[in-house]
């Protein structure tokens, strides 16, 4: 029988993992969102003096599994001189990896919008910071809500593997209690419903902002008699 | 309609002075890796002066257009706007690339029209018209939208201010495009085949448009396939063939007395194709 109460005199252990997992998810995704556009925009600046080792990094990203980059931060890190808690590896291991596929969806995002609207834009005048505020962020971020909605819920659920280098997340405190109590069913399916909640969670987030973003309203449309008043 | 009488008699624009060009090159030439796209170029554009580029595809008119607005940087030669050199410095005798901020000053009074109207899908008709009044300009909200509705007004487009251009319709959008480049008072308007992508019943009203900006004494140069327009609004016609210009002058005569056997040819293919 699915046994509830072991469930519940081992909740302090589950909620201590959910707790853990949910930050170092949380910083992790942090750093690969924004660290992915800084190398966007490095990889696209006119210069072409980043774009190979930005490329080099992603490839690198894309080539490498998380776990390997975990260890090597975690038990290869000391002797760089680099030591690193558990959960600080987990959340650098997280955003390092993550910024590398986030540089790439931001850089579909930005590709995809055609040269030509910022010509239009030069040829009026528009500064180029100007265009890309006002003209290529806004497009941008509607192509790159789904993708990007994507690779965060993949990113949570690669957490997971932080347990093998022994932040008590989620996954670690479910095997700790399995080991305690020789109940395997209950420890993983609990976790396994609580990562489903969180990803629901960025899921749900994700189609909230899509929506937003697609369905904007013309704000204001100037009425008719009062531009002819202006202009005769 | 007597337009192409305008090109000796410009009696439409009483403010015109001759000998000024608006647009003024001279030898520019442009290749793109081994391909030459366009060699020893002239041509100057005077105020209130409507040409026409014609030429086969691949002729370079629509490249011309584009290096005459340094959209394309052209490798030889000089561009020159009101007198102003575009897109180059000279500094210490030696010639370097100006800063954008330079190209934007100087080819200000350019407005341009793409083949493919690129419009800001995420902004409405308006906001198409008012946003480089807003950022380049420093309107306000309320003074931008007036005078974007005044341009919008202006190619019959005004009811249609809140939409998004998803929603408007080849042509609209194109008389949208050609309202925000109004909007910014240029004095020469450079339209790249403003009615190429456009279906055949839509490119009338985009052709009714430039030709009353003709008629207010817009100077502009066109780069078209519309013949009968050409014939009809140009105060002079260009024909490019592999990258050279092969013969100018008043349409009347480009298109009735054809000199070079290029053109000749060119016209034929036209003919045979426009007329059964």
């Amino acid at each position: 029988m699915f046994d509830l109460a072991l469930l519940w005199e081992t909740r302090e252990l589950i909620l201590q993992g959910l707790w853990n997992t949910v930050w170092i998810c949380f910083l992790g995704c942090l750093v690969a969102v924004s660290l992915g556009l800084v190398l966007a925009a490095l990889r696209l600046s006119s210069p072409r003096l980043f774009g190979y080792p930005v490329a080099c990094y992603v490839e690198l990203c894309r080539g490498t599994p998380l776990l390997v980059l975990l260890f090597l931060l975690y038990y290869g890190g000391p002797s760089i001189g680099l030591l690193l808690d558990a959960e600080i590896a987990g959340v650098t291991g997280i955003g390092l990896y993550g910024a590398g596929y986030f540089a790439e969806i931001y850089r579909g995002g930005f590709k995809s919008i055609p040269k030509g609207q910022l010509e239009a834009a030069r040829m009026l005048g528009i500064s180029p910071w100007h265009a890309l505020t006002r003209i290529q962020i806004p497009q941008m971020l509607r192509l790159i809500v789904p993708p990007g909605t994507n690779q965060l819920i993949i990113l949570v659920k690669e957490s997971a593997l932080i347990s093998i280098i022994s932040v008590d997340d989620l996954t670690k405190n479910a095997t700790t209690i399995v080991n305690q109590t020789f109940n395997v069913i209950e420890p993983y399916l609990a976790v396994a419903l609580l990562y489903w909640m969180i990803i629901e969670l960025i899921a749900r987030g994700g189609y909230a902002l899509e929506k937003r973003l697609a369905n904007r309203q013309p704000r204001h449309v100037v009425r008719q008699g009062e531009s002819a008043h202006a202009h005769g | 309609m007597p337009m192409a009488d305008a090109v000796t008699t410009p009696t439409t624009t009483p403010h015109q002075t001759h000998g000024e060009p608006i647009v003024e090159a001279r030898g520019i030439g442009k290749s793109f890796g081994e391909l030459e796209v366009l060699s020893d170029i002239d041509f100057r554009l005077e105020p209130s002066e409507v040409v026409c580029v014609i030429g086969p595809s691949g002729s370079g008119k629509s490249t011309l257009l584009r290096c005459l607005a340094f959209l394309e940087p052209y490798d030889h030669g000089s561009v020159y706007i009101d007198g102003q050199l575009l897109g180059y410095e000279e500094r210490g005798g030696m010639r370097v690339r100006a800063r954008e901020s330079r190209v934007d000053a100087v080819r200000a009074p350019v407005g341009m029209v793409f083949q493919h109207f690129h419009l800001w899908p995420h902004r409405t008709a308006l906001e198409n018209v008012t946003e480089a009044l807003r950022l380049v300009n420093g309107l306000s909200r309320r003074d931008a939208e007036a005078e974007g509705m005044a341009m919008l007004e202006r190619v019959g487009l005004a009811e249609r201010a809140g939409h998004f251009p998803e929603s408007l319709s080849g042509g609209q959008k194109q008389r949208v495009a050609i309202a925000r480049a109004l909007a910014m008072q240029p004095r020469v308007m450079f339209f790249d085949e403003p009615t190429s992508a456009l279906d055949p019943e839509l490119v009338g009203e985009v052709l009714d448009v430039m030709k009353q900006l003709a008629h207010d004494g817009m100077t502009m140069a066109i780069v078209t396939h519309e013949m009968g327009f050409a014939a009809k609004v140009a105060d002079r016609v260009v024909f490019m063939d592999q990258g050279r210009i092969i013969e100018s002058g008043p349409p009347e005569t480009l298109f009735r007395t054809p000199r070079s056997e290029r053109l000749q040819q060119f016209l034929n293919t036209w003919r045979e194709r426009h007329i059964d």
